[in-house]
């Protein structure tokens, strides 16, 4: 029998619902999709509860009409700057006489490595494990393998719980039950960066509406991600006030015209505001625009660059730079990001086999959260839903669902 | 260099049609302050007098203005604070009796002080409350650090919410924004006129409407009736038009004036000045309908002082004015001493029904549901619309100004256009 399944992102621009069916065989089928503008959310941050909800479960809504069913639960995105990861590592010996790994050593070493707590009033919101190493060795799975002490780590997000409860809300309104908690970042990469690209060491960058979303992959595990407090909005905030528009006219000319690299071609044009060049039009020379798009990309990149300082390795970053989300349309923003970053940066493309309609970078987060919650990402020998049940039970707590913990 | 020749002078009128009686004294502090002291000529008001303070003897010695008063002598031995505003302020506070008697009976006081330097920053709240105490009206205008001096910032930061508590109206003048205005390349010396040719156009402005006499006219009562409440933020632009639409042109000019376009401005004012000056053949009528759209426009109440004033060198031209502020109660903590001062009362208006700030409740329901929601399909709607629109849609810190905290990352605010703080020009 197939299987529903759902994605929520509760995006700044717009939240996203979309809805799988998982055949048996387990190939994943896109069959609802839906996005509506959002209201209640500033830089990743839901500032107006109502109105996110509103956004999401109408999006929610049309998505399940689209697909003909309904879902009981969902994986959802998780961003915003009070997010902050560390790595969090943990160790034990084998145990067994003969000294063959057993299920239950790396469960020992899990469990070292997650019982550091997150300081009062913020909670886990994932924890992605990092390669097993065997005395000293990078294992896929030391289980049945001979060895004398077993270290692994996670890297480990923790978010303010206020922030999250909002979030979880907004979802448990609509009757709906989390599956998971995902990070945009991860959902995102998982998306755009195939194994392969992980592998080879990659950076994904998603620039979204208010924030920026990055993770940084090698040897095929998450070694970094982050959250930046800027993105789309603030390129049409800042048009906005140096253009001397309003606001949708400033969007419109982002998307319309802007540019974040500087154009000879552009030398001396103008364009018009609103386009119908009545006595309200104005015009406005392309350069102005640019120059204006250009400091503040120019600028977010050079903050990623801080952020990511030390651990951009040319050997351990052959996949080089991708840049997803909405904002990533912005012309030039490559040349920008490598010019910055010391790195071949391009548009992330997706897999192919995704509808052409689907396949549009501010879906990535959205897309890749079903793909992300389809893969096992528990311990080596350890059952997918085991590993669920520990999340799971915190999130109830924090919502008030139910005791279990 | 002097910044002299960098100014307008100011010639629009002969002091022979002076309303006497009213007295008004422009207060420069520190280096920032006393070169803009300097740089402004307000020869031809009487009763407008000129002071220079500063702890820095050098500074003072070198400054043109009438009366100088040096403090803080046995703390500095005659030189700069180096940027310590609290020890500005413990000693002005300890020579505080001096600078009483510098404004006794004075009505209107104009403080100048770049809150980034230790003296201006330190000593210009102390100045204000006593010129409060004193029974004066203080308006402040303050340059701010530029983005660079990074440094400086948290200090300009508390000093302008400290001056604030006093000042019945501070207009801070960003020297990151200024630099917008300037040239191409303009210099930090340009952005530094920049700031005076503004703070001439404000301080002109409200002594216009105080001493002169004009076509509609105000006086000091009203203004005082108008700014008694403790401001929190204000708006202060300008716009200027010439030939046979020169007013209209004044007024699409005054919407788009950058300093109306900068983060941390208001958007609506409790309190509005407006001030509009022509040459002869300025009409009444029209003048009535401006007043009316920029009253609108920044959302004033029953707070307005309005004056026009013709002017015969002006020709066809009209210049206005704006300055406002909100009255913002609830923002800021009330200061322990009173700007409830008996002269202070003795002009409040009689009903004294508990007045909100409009601004405040603007913020709630505020944001993007004004803003047309397809452009493209809007009806053919003139440019004044159009600005008008955008500025009620326009908000603080520009589309995050409604956020209750700010975006520091590294000692600046994310939310702040990039390219004011890069102190990169802009020409549109
Ligand atoms: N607009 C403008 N800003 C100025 C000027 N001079 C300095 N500043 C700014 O004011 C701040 C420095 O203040 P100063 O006025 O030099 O310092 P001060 O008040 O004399 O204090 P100390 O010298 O530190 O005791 C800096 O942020 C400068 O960018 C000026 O002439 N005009
Ligand atoms: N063609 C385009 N050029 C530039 N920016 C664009 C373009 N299309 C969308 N955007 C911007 O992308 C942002 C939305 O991206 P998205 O990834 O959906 O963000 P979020 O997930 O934060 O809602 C908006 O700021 C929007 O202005
Ligand atoms: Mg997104
Ligand atoms: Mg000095």
């Amino acid at each position: 029998m197939s299987k529903i399944i759902g994605a929520v992102e509760i995006g700044t621009s717009k939240a996203k619902a979309l809805i799988g069916e998982v055949a048996e065989n387990g190939t994943l089928n896109v069959v609802g999709m839906a996005s509506r503008p959002n209201e209640g959310m500033r830089k990743g941050e839901i500032v107006d509860f109502r109105k996110a909800a509103a956004a999401v479960h109408s999006a929610l809504e049309d998505a399940e009409k689209m697909s003909g069913t309904t879902v009981d639960e969902v994986y959802l995105a998780q961003t915003g700057s009070h997010l902050k990861g560390q790595m969090l590592r943990g160790s034990a010996s084998v145990s067994s006489s003969d000294n063959r790994v057993d299920v239950t050593d790396l469960q020992r070493a899990a469990e070292e490595a997650k019982r550091r707590k997150p300081d009062d009033g913020r909670t886990y919101v994932h924890h992605v494990r990092t390669p097993i190493l065997l005395d000293g060795r990078v294992v896929q799975d030391p289980v049945g393998m001979f060895g004398s002490k077993i270290d692994l780590g996670y890297w480990s997000i923790d978010g303010d719980d206020q922030a999250i409860k909002q979030a979880l809300h907004v979802i448990s309104n609509y009757s709906l039950e989390v599956k998971d908690l995902i990070l945009s970042s991860i959902a995102s990469s998982t998306m755009m960066a195939g194994p392969d690209l992980r592998r080879a060491g990659t950076l994904v960058i998603d620039m979204g509406a208010g924030v920026t979303d990055f993770a940084l992959y090698r040897q095929g595990f998450v070694a970094c991600t982050g959250v930046i407090p800027v993105g789309g909005d603030h390129v049409t905030g800042d048009l906005s006030m140096g253009l001397r528009v309003l606001e949708p006219y400033a969007e419109k000319l982002k998307i319309e015209h802007g540019k974040a690299i500087s154009d000879p071609m552009d030398e001396g044009e103008d364009v018009w505001i609103i386009g119908n060049k009545t006595i309200g039009d104005r015009s406005i020379p392309r350069k102005a625009i640019t120059d204006v798009i250009h400091v503040r990309i120019a600028e977010l990149f050079e903050i990623l660059s801080k952020e990511l300082e030390g651990l951009l390795d040319p050997d351990e970053l052959k996949g080089g730079i991708l840049l997803t989300g909405g904002a990533s349309l912005l012309p030039g923003v490559e040349q920008i990001a490598s010019k910055i970053l010391g790195f071949n940066a391009r548009r992330a493309s997706f897999p192919t086999g995704i509808d052409s309609e689907l396949a549009q970078p501010e879906n990535a987060t959205v897309l890749g959260l079903l793909h992300y919650g389809l893969e096992d990402h528990g311990l080596p020998g350890r059952k997918k839903e085991e590993v669920e049940t520990g999340f799971l039970g915190k999130f109830r707590k924090i919502v008030g669902l139910g005791v279990q913990s | 260099m002097s910044q002299d020749n960098l100014f307008p002078k100011e010639t629009n009128f002969s002091p022979e049609n002076e309303i006497p009686g009213i007295r008004a004294k422009i207060i420069g502090i520190g280096g920032a302050g006393l070169s803009l002291v300097d740089g402004l000529r307000f020869d031809n008001f009487q009763s407008v007098e000129h002071l220079a303070v500063d702890v820095d003897s050098r500074a003072l010695a070198d400054s043109i203005a009438g009366e100088k008063l040096a403090f803080g002598r046995r703390h500095t031995r005659g030189m700069g604070t180096g940027g310590e505003h609290t020890l500005a302020r413990k000693a002005m506070e300890e020579e505080k009796d001096v600078i009483r008697k510098k404004l006794e009976g004075v009505d209107l006081v104009f403080l100048l002080a770049g809150l980034g330097g230790g003296t201006g920053g330190g000593a210009a709240p102390v100045i204000a409350r006593l010129a409060r105490e004193a029974g004066a009206l203080v308006f402040a205008f303050t340059p701010l650090p530029f983005s660079w001096e990074k440094s400086r910032h948290s200090m300009a930061e508390e000093c302008l919410a400290d001056l604030r508590k006093f000042a019945n109206a501070v207009i801070p003048l960003p020297n990151d924004s200024l630099l917008q205005m300037g040239g191409a390349d303009a210099t930090a010396l340009e952005c530094f006129a920049e700031a005076g040719r503004n703070v001439s156009m404000g301080i002109s402005a409200i002594c216009a409407l105080v001493f002169r006499r004009g076509m509609i006219d105000v006086d000091f009562v009203h203004l005082r009736k108008a700014f008694n409440r403790r401001a929190g933020r204000t708006l202060f632009g300008y716009g200027e038009g010439d030939g046979e639409d020169a007013i209209r042109q004044a007024v699409r000019e005054l919407l788009l004036c950058p300093m109306l376009h900068l983060p941390d401005v208001s958007k609506a004012a409790d309190a509005l000045l407006i001030l509009i000056t022509g040459g002869t053949g300025m009409g009444m009528a029209a003048l009535q309908q401006v007043s009316t759209e920029i009253r609108e426009e920044f959302k004033a109440g029953e707070h307005i002082v309005f004056g026009a004033h013709v002017d015969e060198n002006m020709g066809n031209r009209v210049q206005i004015t704006v300055l406002g502020a909100t009255d913002l109660e609830a923002g800021i903590p009330t200061a322990d001493v009173a700007p409830t001062a008996k002269e202070v009362i003795a002009v409040l208006p009689k009903s004294k029904v508990a007045h909100s700030s409009k601004l405040a409740k603007e913020k709630k329901g505020s944001k993007l549901k004004t803003v047309p929601a397809q452009p493209r399909n809007k009806k053919k709607d003139d440019l004044d619309q159009n600005t008008f629109e955008f500025m009620e849609a326009e908000n603080q810190r520009g589309i995050f100004g409604d956020l209750p905290s700010r975006n520091i990352y590294a000692g600046e605010d994310l939310d702040v256009p990039a390219y004011l703080r890069r102190g990169v020009k802009i020409s549109i």
